[in-house]
């Protein structure tokens, strides 16, 4: 283990973090803090080796769950957080923000894909990026892939919007729920979910 | 005191974070950039944007698309890779891991191995990007950020990923082992 | 007693454990295998399901970002 090669990349990865500085000072707010989360997402995810494509293939794959019941931890954690904003926006002003859409067949498809293409590839979205910044070549093939593929999505969304988008409900869970009972109704579902991958873990390992 | 630092510099410097560290800051970073901007984490739609913009380097008109009728959209189609900030927030991403992996010592580029692998990466990333765009996004925006927005469609697309992980798997295991 | 090396180099995730499992299979007990790659997160695969089979491991970083890991198909009690 080369020691000065350390020292050196060490150098150069602090001196990288000039360019956020270089935002601070001279962009729009806005376009700065979009840098700065990315960065520290982007950290994030290195540094802890998260990858998304093993919490949902190593269950099944190797039995291994540390990596799902990490995924499961930060939906809990965001389960009880994002819906106080939510609520503080709503009650204000009547907009429901957040990552909400309809349910539907193309829900289904869209999924199907974007799985069976993550393990294909070998990288989701995030892990793509987080590996284009490792150095892995391959994963800008997965990038050019990912672009190329959301373009072609784009151009044919409106046959999709037609058939089934604009016929699929929006199934917001406080509307059936209240915003209480949604909450529990889901972080009893992330509790429900850990106990049958830990279940179906044990079965479906890897033997030799 | 000297204890303190150094450990600081290592947990910082060298050592990988277990699972549920990462998984917890993610969730808490993801929190703080919902309650400054109003919209939780998506990368995907940054990808639809350069593909867009390429496309229209290329002298396409996509403006004309339905997908990108509405304010956000048509306001992104007018910008570039450095002033949108679903764009930038993906370069901070790459920015963030290069970061990292420079300050462990790690960095090294890996080349492609052989064209199967290539040809999968390349196939593997348009089903992945086709797939987002109809069910409005990736892992990130359709799944991690869904789900704690309370929306079903997060638990459908969460179930479904796992369905066409497994059919992945088969045929990963078929072709490329 | 086997020493088996397979160079996982620039492969992703899954294909170096499934390599490492096939090799296992073939060897005996006290037989050690080791993989050779630069995917860190092919590390936390591979060690978390040998922890899980009860197998011995240890990791040699070799390089900037290269390491080998040795698996001993051994059995715990």
């Amino acid at each position: 283990m080369n020691s000065s090669v350390q020292k050196k990349q060490g150098l150069i990865g602090l001196l990288l973090l000039l360019i956020l500085v270089y935002y601070f000072l001279f962009k729009e707010w806005n376009i700065f803090q979009s840098l700065l989360f990315g960065t520290l997402f982007g950290f994030t995810l290195q540094r802890s080796r998260f990858c998304f494509v093993s919490c949902f293939r190593d269950p099944i794959l190797f039995g291994n769950t540390r990596i799902a019941n990490a995924l499961l931890l930060s939906l809990a954690i965001m389960t009880v957080s994002f819906p106080v904003i939510q609520k503080i926006k709503f009650d204000a002003t009547g907009v429901l923000v957040g990552a909400v859409y309809p349910t539907g067949i193309h829900t289904v498809v869209g999924a199907l894909l974007f799985g069976f293409g993550m393990v294909i590839a070998g990288a989701c979205a995030s892990g793509t990026l987080m590996r284009i910044g490792e150095g892995y070549l391959l994963q800008i093939l997965v990038l050019g892939g990912f672009v190329i593929g959301a373009l072609l999505g784009a151009g044919t969304f409106e046959w999709w919007d037609n058939h089934f988008i604009s016929q699929s409900p929006v199934i917001f869970l406080p509307e059936l729920f209240g915003w209480v009972g949604a909450v529990l109704f889901q972080l009893t579902f992330l509790l429900f979910v850990y106990l049958v991958i830990k279940y179906y873990s044990k079965k479906r390992s890897l033997k030799i | 005191m000297k204890v303190f630092f150094t450990n600081i510099f290592i947990i910082v410097f060298k050592k990988t974070w277990p699972f549920w560290v990462g998984g917890s800051i993610l969730a808490v970073l993801n929190i703080l950039f919902f309650a400054l901007t109003q919209r939780p984490w998506k990368i995907t739609t940054g990808f639809t944007y350069w593909g867009a913009w390429i496309f229209q380097g290329f002298g396409g008109r996509p403006n004309n698309w339905s997908y990108f009728q509405g304010e956000q959209k048509m306001v992104a189609l007018e910008q570039w890779f450095y002033s949108n900030d679903l764009s930038i927030l993906n370069f901070g991403v790459i920015l963030g891991a290069l970061i990292s992996v420079l300050l462990s010592g790690q960095f090294k580029i890996k080349r492609i191995k052989n064209f199967k692998q290539a040809a999968f990466a390349l196939v593997g990333g348009i089903i992945m990007g086709y797939g987002t765009r109809i069910s409005f996004g990736c892992n990130i925006g359709a799944f991690f950020s869904s789900v704690p927005s309370l929306s079903f469609s997060g638990y459908v697309y969460g179930f479904f990923v796992v369905i066409g992980a497994w059919l992945g798997t088969k045929i990963l295991l078929k072709y490329l082992l | 007693m086997a020493n088996v090396k397979i160079d996982c180099m620039y492969e992703a995730c899954p294909i170096p454990l499934l390599k490492l499992a096939r090799e296992l299979k073939k060897l005996e007990q006290g037989d050690v295998v080791v993989v050779e790659t630069d995917h860190s997160c092919a590390i936390l695969n591979i060690t978390e399901w040998a922890e899980k089979e009860k197998f011995d491991y240890w990791i040699d970083e070799t390089n900037q970002g290269e390491w080998d890991i040795h698996v001993r198909k051994t059995r715990l009690k």
